[in-house]
Protein backbone atom coordinates (compact mmCIF):
# COMPACT_ATOMS: atom_id res chain seq x y z
CA UNK A 1 0.00 0.00 0.00
CA UNK A 2 1.46 3.32 -1.03
CA UNK A 3 0.05 6.13 0.92
CA UNK A 4 1.71 9.28 -0.29
CA UNK A 5 -1.46 10.14 -2.04
CA UNK A 6 -3.75 7.42 -0.78
CA UNK A 7 -2.72 4.66 -3.05
CA UNK A 8 -3.14 1.07 -2.48
CA UNK A 9 -1.94 -1.96 -4.19
CA UNK A 10 -2.47 -5.61 -4.09
CA UNK A 11 -0.04 -7.71 -5.95
CA UNK A 12 0.67 -11.34 -6.12
CA UNK A 13 4.35 -12.02 -6.44
CA UNK A 14 5.46 -13.15 -9.85
CA UNK A 15 2.18 -12.23 -11.48
CA UNK A 16 2.51 -8.54 -12.10
CA UNK A 17 0.19 -5.77 -11.15
CA UNK A 18 -3.31 -6.90 -10.19
CA UNK A 19 -4.56 -3.56 -9.13
CA UNK A 20 -3.09 -0.10 -8.83
CA UNK A 21 -5.56 2.46 -7.61
CA UNK A 22 -4.47 6.08 -7.34
CA UNK A 23 -6.48 8.78 -5.69
CA UNK A 24 -4.89 12.04 -6.70
CA UNK A 25 -5.00 15.12 -4.55
CA UNK A 26 -3.55 17.38 -7.21
CA UNK A 27 -6.65 19.49 -7.70
CA UNK A 28 -7.18 19.78 -3.99
CA UNK A 29 -3.66 21.08 -3.45
CA UNK A 30 -3.51 23.29 -6.54
CA UNK A 31 -5.03 26.24 -4.75
CA UNK A 32 -2.31 26.12 -2.09
CA UNK A 33 0.50 25.78 -4.63
CA UNK A 34 1.57 22.49 -3.10
CA UNK A 35 0.66 19.74 -0.70
CA UNK A 36 -0.53 20.98 2.67
CA UNK A 37 0.05 18.32 5.32
CA UNK A 38 -3.17 18.72 7.28
CA UNK A 39 -5.30 18.81 4.12
CA UNK A 40 -3.41 15.82 2.72
CA UNK A 41 -3.80 13.72 5.86
CA UNK A 42 -7.52 14.37 6.16
CA UNK A 43 -7.97 13.50 2.52
CA UNK A 44 -6.00 10.29 3.09
CA UNK A 45 -8.35 9.25 5.83
CA UNK A 46 -11.39 10.04 3.71
CA UNK A 47 -10.07 8.21 0.68
CA UNK A 48 -8.54 5.20 2.38
CA UNK A 49 -11.65 3.04 2.53
CA UNK A 50 -12.95 3.81 -0.98
CA UNK A 51 -9.47 3.18 -2.43
CA UNK A 52 -9.12 -0.08 -0.50
CA UNK A 53 -12.56 -1.21 -1.66
CA UNK A 54 -11.72 -0.40 -5.23
CA UNK A 55 -8.31 -2.10 -5.19
CA UNK A 56 -9.54 -5.24 -3.45
CA UNK A 57 -12.65 -5.59 -5.56
CA UNK A 58 -13.04 -9.17 -6.74
CA UNK A 59 -10.03 -10.44 -4.82
CA UNK A 60 -10.01 -13.19 -2.26
CA UNK A 61 -8.27 -11.78 0.82
CA UNK A 62 -6.82 -15.07 1.93
CA UNK A 63 -5.92 -16.49 -1.46
CA UNK A 64 -4.85 -13.46 -3.47
CA UNK A 65 -2.91 -11.50 -0.90
CA UNK A 66 0.46 -12.74 0.26
CA UNK A 67 1.60 -9.70 2.17
CA UNK A 68 0.81 -6.06 2.89
CA UNK A 69 3.37 -3.47 1.82
CA UNK A 70 3.40 0.14 2.90
CA UNK A 71 5.53 3.25 2.47
CA UNK A 72 7.27 3.92 5.78
CA UNK A 73 9.03 7.08 4.55
CA UNK A 74 10.34 9.50 3.57
CA UNK A 75 7.45 11.94 3.20
CA UNK A 76 4.96 14.00 5.13
CA UNK A 77 4.55 12.44 8.55
CA UNK A 78 0.81 13.04 8.73
CA UNK A 79 0.17 11.29 5.42
CA UNK A 80 2.64 8.48 6.10
CA UNK A 81 1.02 7.79 9.46
CA UNK A 82 -2.41 7.24 7.91
CA UNK A 83 -1.01 4.62 5.54
CA UNK A 84 1.23 2.93 8.07
CA UNK A 85 -1.56 2.58 10.63
CA UNK A 86 -3.96 1.22 8.00
CA UNK A 87 -1.37 -1.28 6.78
CA UNK A 88 -0.60 -2.43 10.33
CA UNK A 89 -4.27 -2.97 11.00
CA UNK A 90 -4.75 -4.91 7.76
CA UNK A 91 -1.71 -7.07 8.42
CA UNK A 92 -2.92 -7.96 11.89
CA UNK A 93 -6.54 -8.48 10.88
CA UNK A 94 -5.74 -10.63 7.85
CA UNK A 95 -2.78 -12.27 9.55
CA UNK A 96 -0.46 -11.43 6.67
CA UNK A 97 3.20 -10.42 6.84
CA UNK A 98 3.93 -6.69 6.69
CA UNK A 99 6.64 -5.13 4.51
CA UNK A 100 8.08 -1.66 5.10
CA UNK A 101 9.14 0.06 1.87
CA UNK A 102 11.31 3.11 1.33
CA UNK A 103 9.58 5.52 -1.03
CA UNK A 104 12.82 6.40 -2.84
CA UNK A 105 13.79 2.77 -3.36
CA UNK A 106 10.37 2.21 -4.89
CA UNK A 107 10.85 5.14 -7.29
CA UNK A 108 14.33 3.88 -8.18
CA UNK A 109 13.06 0.41 -9.10
CA UNK A 110 9.87 1.55 -10.86
CA UNK A 111 11.51 1.17 -14.28
CA UNK A 112 11.73 -2.59 -13.72
CA UNK A 113 8.02 -3.17 -13.19
CA UNK A 114 7.05 -5.64 -15.90
CA UNK A 115 4.48 -4.31 -18.36
CA UNK A 116 2.78 -7.65 -18.80
CA UNK A 117 2.12 -10.42 -16.37
CA UNK A 118 5.58 -11.86 -16.22
CA UNK A 119 8.51 -12.14 -13.93
CA UNK A 120 10.65 -9.08 -13.98
CA UNK A 121 13.95 -9.05 -15.77
CA UNK A 122 16.79 -7.65 -13.74
CA UNK A 123 19.05 -5.05 -15.36
CA UNK A 124 22.80 -5.41 -15.77
CA UNK A 125 24.44 -4.14 -12.58
CA UNK A 126 25.81 -1.80 -11.44
CA UNK A 127 22.94 0.57 -12.15
CA UNK A 128 23.01 4.36 -11.87
CA UNK A 129 19.54 5.63 -11.08
CA UNK A 130 18.45 9.26 -11.09
CA UNK A 131 15.48 9.77 -8.79
CA UNK A 132 13.87 13.15 -9.39
CA UNK A 133 10.69 14.26 -7.67
CA UNK A 134 9.17 17.11 -5.73
CA UNK A 135 11.20 16.34 -2.65
CA UNK A 136 14.24 14.50 -3.97
CA UNK A 137 16.98 14.75 -6.53
CA UNK A 138 19.41 11.92 -5.99
CA UNK A 139 21.80 9.82 -8.00
CA UNK A 140 21.79 6.33 -6.57
CA UNK A 141 24.34 3.63 -7.24
CA UNK A 142 22.61 0.25 -7.20
CA UNK A 143 25.04 -2.64 -6.98
CA UNK A 144 22.22 -5.13 -6.66
CA UNK A 145 18.61 -5.03 -5.51
CA UNK A 146 18.76 -4.02 -1.86
CA UNK A 147 22.19 -2.37 -2.04
CA UNK A 148 21.95 1.37 -2.56
CA UNK A 149 24.38 4.21 -2.20
CA UNK A 150 23.53 7.85 -2.73
CA UNK A 151 26.43 9.24 -4.75
CA UNK A 152 24.94 12.63 -5.55
CA UNK A 153 22.07 14.76 -4.35
CA UNK A 154 20.72 18.28 -4.36
CA UNK A 155 22.40 20.72 -2.02
CA UNK A 156 19.29 22.89 -1.82
CA UNK A 157 16.02 22.59 -3.78
CA UNK A 158 14.83 19.37 -5.42
CA UNK A 159 14.25 19.50 -9.19
CA UNK A 160 10.50 19.08 -8.83
CA UNK A 161 10.40 21.79 -6.19
CA UNK A 162 12.27 24.12 -8.57
CA UNK A 163 9.60 23.40 -11.22
CA UNK A 164 6.86 24.24 -8.72
CA UNK A 165 8.51 27.42 -7.48
CA UNK A 166 9.41 28.68 -10.95
CA UNK A 167 5.84 27.99 -12.11
CA UNK A 168 4.72 30.12 -9.21
CA UNK A 169 7.12 32.95 -10.11
CA UNK A 170 5.83 32.88 -13.69
CA UNK A 171 2.22 32.66 -12.51
CA UNK A 172 1.59 29.34 -14.25
CA UNK A 173 -0.08 27.42 -11.41
CA UNK A 174 0.48 24.04 -9.76
CA UNK A 175 1.83 21.39 -10.24
CA UNK A 176 4.80 23.04 -11.90
CA UNK A 177 6.18 20.09 -13.90
CA UNK A 178 3.35 19.57 -16.39
CA UNK A 179 2.59 23.30 -16.85
CA UNK A 180 6.20 24.15 -17.51
CA UNK A 181 6.63 21.30 -20.03
CA UNK A 182 3.45 22.32 -21.80
CA UNK A 183 4.55 25.94 -21.94
CA UNK A 184 8.03 24.95 -23.09
CA UNK A 185 6.52 22.98 -25.96
CA UNK A 186 4.55 26.10 -26.96
CA UNK A 187 7.77 28.10 -27.03
CA UNK A 188 9.38 25.49 -29.26
CA UNK A 189 6.54 25.68 -31.75
CA UNK A 190 6.57 29.47 -31.63
CA UNK A 191 10.16 29.47 -32.75
CA UNK A 192 9.21 27.15 -35.58
CA UNK A 193 11.83 24.66 -34.52
CA UNK A 194 11.71 21.01 -35.42
CA UNK A 195 10.20 18.59 -32.93
CA UNK A 196 12.44 17.69 -30.02
CA UNK A 197 12.43 14.00 -30.76
CA UNK A 198 14.31 14.52 -34.00
CA UNK A 199 17.10 16.46 -32.41
CA UNK A 200 20.38 14.98 -31.42
CA UNK A 201 22.22 15.96 -28.28
CA UNK A 202 24.85 18.08 -30.05
CA UNK A 203 22.10 20.19 -31.59
CA UNK A 204 21.01 21.42 -28.19
CA UNK A 205 24.02 23.68 -27.81
CA UNK A 206 23.34 25.20 -31.21
CA UNK A 207 19.68 25.57 -30.38
CA UNK A 208 20.55 27.24 -27.10
CA UNK A 209 22.80 29.66 -28.94
CA UNK A 210 19.88 30.64 -31.16
CA UNK A 211 17.86 31.38 -28.07
CA UNK A 212 17.58 34.93 -27.12
CA UNK A 213 20.79 35.55 -25.18
CA UNK A 214 18.83 37.65 -22.74
CA UNK A 215 16.93 34.62 -21.59
CA UNK A 216 19.92 32.41 -21.05
CA UNK A 217 19.86 30.85 -17.58
CA UNK A 218 22.79 29.28 -15.73
CA UNK A 219 23.35 25.50 -15.61
CA UNK A 220 24.20 25.30 -11.90
CA UNK A 221 27.14 23.06 -10.98
CA UNK A 222 27.29 21.52 -14.43
CA UNK A 223 31.05 21.96 -14.44
CA UNK A 224 31.70 20.74 -10.90
CA UNK A 225 33.41 17.38 -10.65
CA UNK A 226 31.12 16.02 -7.94
CA UNK A 227 27.69 14.53 -8.59
CA UNK A 228 25.64 17.04 -6.61
CA UNK A 229 22.98 19.43 -7.82
CA UNK A 230 21.86 22.92 -6.92
CA UNK A 231 18.62 24.39 -8.20
CA UNK A 232 18.12 27.24 -5.77
CA UNK A 233 20.31 29.64 -7.74
CA UNK A 234 18.47 28.79 -10.95
CA UNK A 235 15.20 29.72 -9.27
CA UNK A 236 16.72 33.05 -8.19
CA UNK A 237 18.05 33.66 -11.70
CA UNK A 238 14.56 33.11 -13.12
CA UNK A 239 13.14 35.49 -10.52
CA UNK A 240 15.46 38.35 -11.49
CA UNK A 241 15.37 37.77 -15.25
CA UNK A 242 11.58 37.57 -15.09
CA UNK A 243 11.31 40.81 -13.09
CA UNK A 244 13.58 42.54 -15.55
CA UNK A 245 12.16 41.25 -18.82
CA UNK A 246 8.46 41.16 -17.98
CA UNK A 247 8.28 44.86 -17.14
CA UNK A 248 5.73 46.60 -19.32
CA UNK A 249 4.72 43.38 -21.09
CA UNK A 250 1.05 42.53 -21.29
CA UNK A 251 -1.35 40.09 -22.90
CA UNK A 252 0.04 37.88 -25.61
CA UNK A 253 3.59 39.20 -25.35
CA UNK A 254 3.64 38.36 -21.64
CA UNK A 255 2.31 34.85 -22.27
CA UNK A 256 4.91 34.27 -24.98
CA UNK A 257 7.64 35.37 -22.61
CA UNK A 258 6.34 32.96 -19.98
CA UNK A 259 6.60 30.11 -22.47
CA UNK A 260 10.13 31.10 -23.42
CA UNK A 261 11.14 31.23 -19.76
CA UNK A 262 9.55 27.82 -19.20
CA UNK A 263 11.51 26.38 -22.10
CA UNK A 264 14.86 27.82 -21.05
CA UNK A 265 14.30 26.78 -17.43
CA UNK A 266 13.36 23.24 -18.42
CA UNK A 267 16.39 23.02 -20.70
CA UNK A 268 18.66 24.20 -17.89
CA UNK A 269 17.33 21.61 -15.43
CA UNK A 270 17.50 18.77 -17.95
CA UNK A 271 21.02 19.71 -19.08
CA UNK A 272 22.25 19.44 -15.51
CA UNK A 273 20.34 16.24 -14.70
CA UNK A 274 21.61 14.49 -17.84
CA UNK A 275 25.18 15.68 -17.48
CA UNK A 276 25.51 14.56 -13.84
CA UNK A 277 23.88 11.21 -14.53
CA UNK A 278 26.31 10.54 -17.37
CA UNK A 279 29.22 11.54 -15.16
CA UNK A 280 28.06 9.10 -12.47
CA UNK A 281 27.64 6.34 -15.04
CA UNK A 282 31.19 6.85 -16.22
CA UNK A 283 32.63 7.10 -12.72
CA UNK A 284 31.01 3.91 -11.44
CA UNK A 285 31.26 2.04 -14.74
CA UNK A 286 27.55 1.40 -14.65
CA UNK A 287 26.01 -0.94 -17.20
CA UNK A 288 22.50 0.47 -16.90
CA UNK A 289 21.06 3.93 -16.40
CA UNK A 290 17.60 4.27 -14.90
CA UNK A 291 15.38 7.18 -13.95
CA UNK A 292 12.42 7.42 -11.60
CA UNK A 293 10.23 9.82 -9.64
CA UNK A 294 7.62 12.34 -10.70
CA UNK A 295 9.99 14.44 -12.82
CA UNK A 296 10.96 11.33 -14.83
CA UNK A 297 7.53 11.68 -16.46
CA UNK A 298 8.98 14.71 -18.26
CA UNK A 299 9.10 13.61 -21.90
CA UNK A 300 12.03 15.78 -22.83
CA UNK A 301 14.09 14.47 -19.93
CA UNK A 302 13.39 10.88 -21.00
CA UNK A 303 14.27 11.60 -24.61
CA UNK A 304 17.44 13.50 -23.89
CA UNK A 305 18.63 11.00 -21.32
CA UNK A 306 18.05 8.11 -23.74
CA UNK A 307 19.83 9.91 -26.59
CA UNK A 308 22.74 11.01 -24.42
CA UNK A 309 23.32 7.58 -22.92
CA UNK A 310 23.23 6.02 -26.36
CA UNK A 311 25.56 8.60 -27.83
CA UNK A 312 28.10 8.60 -25.02
CA UNK A 313 28.34 4.86 -24.46
CA UNK A 314 27.56 3.58 -27.95
CA UNK A 315 25.09 0.99 -26.80
CA UNK A 316 27.34 -0.39 -24.04
CA UNK A 317 25.01 1.05 -21.41
CA UNK A 318 21.28 0.49 -21.56
CA UNK A 319 18.68 2.98 -20.44
CA UNK A 320 15.44 2.16 -18.63
CA UNK A 321 12.65 4.59 -17.82
CA UNK A 322 9.45 3.67 -16.03
CA UNK A 323 6.08 3.41 -17.70
CA UNK A 324 4.47 6.86 -17.36
CA UNK A 325 1.95 5.62 -14.83
CA UNK A 326 4.73 4.47 -12.50
CA UNK A 327 6.61 7.82 -12.48
CA UNK A 328 4.45 9.82 -10.12
CA UNK A 329 3.55 8.31 -6.76
CA UNK A 330 1.68 5.05 -7.12
CA UNK A 331 1.05 1.86 -5.23
CA UNK A 332 2.34 -0.58 -7.83
CA UNK A 333 5.91 0.57 -7.30
CA UNK A 334 5.59 0.01 -3.55
CA UNK A 335 4.29 -3.50 -4.08
CA UNK A 336 7.00 -4.13 -6.64
CA UNK A 337 9.83 -3.01 -4.34
CA UNK A 338 8.22 -5.07 -1.59
CA UNK A 339 8.23 -8.20 -3.74
CA UNK A 340 12.02 -8.44 -3.42
CA UNK A 341 11.74 -8.25 0.35
CA UNK A 342 8.96 -10.80 0.24
CA UNK A 343 11.27 -13.27 -1.49
CA UNK A 344 13.80 -12.79 1.28
CA UNK A 345 11.08 -12.81 3.93
CA UNK A 346 12.14 -9.39 5.19
CA UNK A 347 9.04 -8.65 7.19
CA UNK A 348 8.42 -6.19 10.00
CA UNK A 349 6.45 -6.67 13.18
CA UNK A 350 3.30 -4.50 12.90
CA UNK A 351 3.74 -3.41 16.49
CA UNK A 352 7.21 -2.09 15.73
CA UNK A 353 6.54 -0.24 12.47
CA UNK A 354 6.58 3.54 12.69
CA UNK A 355 6.46 6.06 9.87
CA UNK A 356 9.79 7.83 9.43
CA UNK A 357 9.50 11.12 7.52
CA UNK A 358 13.29 11.40 7.12
CA UNK A 359 14.07 7.75 6.27
CA UNK A 360 17.28 7.69 4.26
CA UNK A 361 17.94 4.97 1.77
CA UNK B 1 22.75 43.96 13.18
CA UNK B 2 22.61 44.35 9.44
CA UNK B 3 24.76 42.34 7.09
CA UNK B 4 25.21 42.52 3.38
CA UNK B 5 25.96 39.38 1.41
CA UNK B 6 27.21 39.19 -2.14
CA UNK B 7 27.22 35.41 -2.51
CA UNK B 8 25.96 32.10 -1.10
CA UNK B 9 29.29 31.70 0.66
CA UNK B 10 28.90 35.02 2.42
CA UNK B 11 25.32 34.20 3.39
CA UNK B 12 26.59 30.97 4.96
CA UNK B 13 29.25 32.89 6.85
CA UNK B 14 26.59 35.21 8.23
CA UNK B 15 24.64 32.11 9.27
CA UNK B 16 27.73 30.80 11.05
CA UNK B 17 28.09 34.14 12.81
CA UNK B 18 24.48 33.93 13.91
CA UNK B 19 25.08 30.38 15.18
CA UNK B 20 27.49 31.78 17.77
CA UNK B 21 24.58 33.55 19.45
CA UNK B 22 22.68 30.28 19.94
CA UNK B 23 22.39 28.66 23.35
CA UNK B 24 19.68 26.09 22.63
CA UNK B 25 15.94 26.60 22.83
CA UNK B 26 15.79 29.31 20.18
CA UNK B 27 13.00 29.50 17.63
CA UNK B 28 14.21 31.55 14.70
CA UNK B 29 11.77 32.83 12.12
CA UNK B 30 13.29 33.41 8.70
CA UNK B 31 11.42 36.08 6.82
CA UNK B 32 12.05 36.94 3.17
CA UNK B 33 11.01 36.25 -0.42
CA UNK B 34 11.73 33.25 -2.62
CA UNK B 35 15.44 33.11 -3.33
CA UNK B 36 16.49 35.57 -0.64
CA UNK B 37 18.90 33.16 1.07
CA UNK B 38 16.93 31.54 3.92
CA UNK B 39 17.98 27.95 3.24
CA UNK B 40 21.56 29.04 2.52
CA UNK B 41 21.64 30.85 5.87
CA UNK B 42 20.51 27.66 7.67
CA UNK B 43 23.24 25.72 5.85
CA UNK B 44 25.75 28.13 7.39
CA UNK B 45 24.24 27.65 10.85
CA UNK B 46 24.26 23.87 10.39
CA UNK B 47 27.94 23.84 9.48
CA UNK B 48 28.74 25.92 12.53
CA UNK B 49 26.84 23.72 14.99
CA UNK B 50 28.35 20.55 13.60
CA UNK B 51 25.72 19.06 11.30
CA UNK B 52 27.56 16.74 8.94
CA UNK B 53 24.69 15.84 6.63
CA UNK B 54 23.69 17.85 3.57
CA UNK B 55 21.12 20.43 4.60
CA UNK B 56 18.70 20.98 1.72
CA UNK B 57 15.28 22.49 1.26
CA UNK B 58 12.59 21.14 3.62
CA UNK B 59 9.74 22.48 1.44
CA UNK B 60 8.55 19.00 0.52
CA UNK B 61 8.61 17.26 3.90
CA UNK B 62 7.97 20.51 5.88
CA UNK B 63 10.43 19.54 8.61
CA UNK B 64 13.89 18.04 8.70
CA UNK B 65 15.68 17.23 11.93
CA UNK B 66 19.47 17.06 11.87
CA UNK B 67 21.62 15.65 14.65
CA UNK B 68 24.62 17.79 15.47
CA UNK B 69 28.04 16.54 16.34
CA UNK B 70 28.62 19.25 18.90
CA UNK B 71 31.97 20.53 19.86
CA UNK B 72 32.87 19.22 23.31
CA UNK B 73 34.05 22.69 24.26
CA UNK B 74 30.49 23.70 24.85
CA UNK B 75 30.03 21.14 27.58
CA UNK B 76 33.13 22.37 29.35
CA UNK B 77 31.80 25.87 29.31
CA UNK B 78 28.77 24.61 31.14
CA UNK B 79 26.45 25.60 28.38
CA UNK B 80 23.62 23.45 27.17
CA UNK B 81 24.53 21.27 24.24
CA UNK B 82 22.58 21.71 21.03
CA UNK B 83 21.70 18.23 19.82
CA UNK B 84 19.14 18.95 17.12
CA UNK B 85 18.94 21.47 14.36
CA UNK B 86 15.30 21.57 13.28
CA UNK B 87 14.72 23.05 9.83
CA UNK B 88 11.09 23.84 9.05
CA UNK B 89 9.49 25.35 5.95
CA UNK B 90 6.01 26.84 6.11
CA UNK B 91 6.12 27.87 2.44
CA UNK B 92 3.00 25.94 1.51
CA UNK B 93 0.73 27.81 3.85
CA UNK B 94 1.45 25.68 6.89
CA UNK B 95 -0.11 27.10 10.08
CA UNK B 96 0.38 26.51 13.80
CA UNK B 97 -2.01 23.53 14.16
CA UNK B 98 -0.15 21.83 11.31
CA UNK B 99 3.18 22.45 12.96
CA UNK B 100 1.70 20.80 16.04
CA UNK B 101 0.49 17.86 13.95
CA UNK B 102 3.84 17.09 12.41
CA UNK B 103 5.52 17.29 15.80
CA UNK B 104 7.46 20.47 15.07
CA UNK B 105 6.13 22.38 18.04
CA UNK B 106 7.56 19.76 20.38
CA UNK B 107 11.01 20.97 19.43
CA UNK B 108 10.21 24.64 20.02
CA UNK B 109 11.93 25.95 23.12
CA UNK B 110 13.68 22.67 23.89
CA UNK B 111 17.07 23.39 25.44
CA UNK B 112 18.82 20.79 23.30
CA UNK B 113 17.38 22.04 20.02
CA UNK B 114 17.39 25.10 17.82
CA UNK B 115 14.56 25.60 15.34
CA UNK B 116 14.61 27.59 12.12
CA UNK B 117 11.27 28.27 10.47
CA UNK B 118 11.31 29.51 6.87
CA UNK B 119 8.23 31.54 5.99
CA UNK B 120 7.56 31.51 9.74
CA UNK B 121 6.73 35.21 10.14
CA UNK B 122 3.13 34.36 11.06
CA UNK B 123 4.26 32.76 14.35
CA UNK B 124 5.39 36.15 15.56
CA UNK B 125 1.82 37.40 15.56
CA UNK B 126 0.46 34.56 17.69
CA UNK B 127 0.22 35.78 21.28
CA UNK B 128 -0.46 32.46 23.01
CA UNK B 129 2.91 30.88 22.19
CA UNK B 130 4.86 29.52 25.13
CA UNK B 131 8.19 30.15 23.46
CA UNK B 132 9.96 33.26 22.30
CA UNK B 133 10.71 33.79 18.66
CA UNK B 134 13.40 35.85 17.08
CA UNK B 135 13.47 37.03 13.53
CA UNK B 136 16.02 37.10 10.77
CA UNK B 137 14.91 39.25 7.87
CA UNK B 138 16.21 38.68 4.32
CA UNK B 139 15.95 41.23 1.56
CA UNK B 140 16.76 40.82 -2.11
CA UNK B 141 18.84 43.81 -3.10
CA UNK B 142 20.09 42.59 -6.46
CA UNK B 143 20.55 39.23 -8.20
CA UNK B 144 23.41 38.31 -5.88
CA UNK B 145 23.09 40.97 -3.19
CA UNK B 146 21.16 40.20 0.01
CA UNK B 147 20.58 42.21 3.13
CA UNK B 148 20.29 40.06 6.25
CA UNK B 149 19.24 41.54 9.55
CA UNK B 150 18.93 40.03 13.04
CA UNK B 151 19.14 40.92 16.70
CA UNK B 152 16.95 43.98 16.32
Amino acid sequence: MEVKNSKLKVKKFGLGILSNVVSSQEKLHAKFGGIVPEVAARRHIEMMMPVLDCALDGLDFQKDIDAIAVTGGPGLITSLAVGVETAKTLAMALNKPLINVNHIEAHALAGLIPSLAATCELPAFPVICLVVSGGHTQIILIKKIGSYKIVGETLDDAAGEAFDKVAKILGLGYPGGPVISARAAMAVSLHGQPKQSGLKQDCFAAKAARNDELLRLPRPMIGSTDLNFSFSGLKTAVLYKWKELSVGKKGKALETLKSEFAKEFQDAVIDVLVSKTLRATEKYKAKTVMIGGGVSANKLLRERMAESVEKKFNGAVSFISPNMKYCTDNAAMIGFAASFRFQKEQFIDPLKLKADPNWEL
Amino acid sequence: MKFFSKSDKETMKIGAKFAKTLNGGEVVLLVGDLGSGKTTFVKGVADAVGVKKVVNSPTFVIMKVYKTEQMLKRVQHDRPVIKNLVHIDAYRGVDLPELENIGAVEYFGRADSVCFVEWGGFLDKIQSLKFKCQKVVFKNISENGREIEFGK
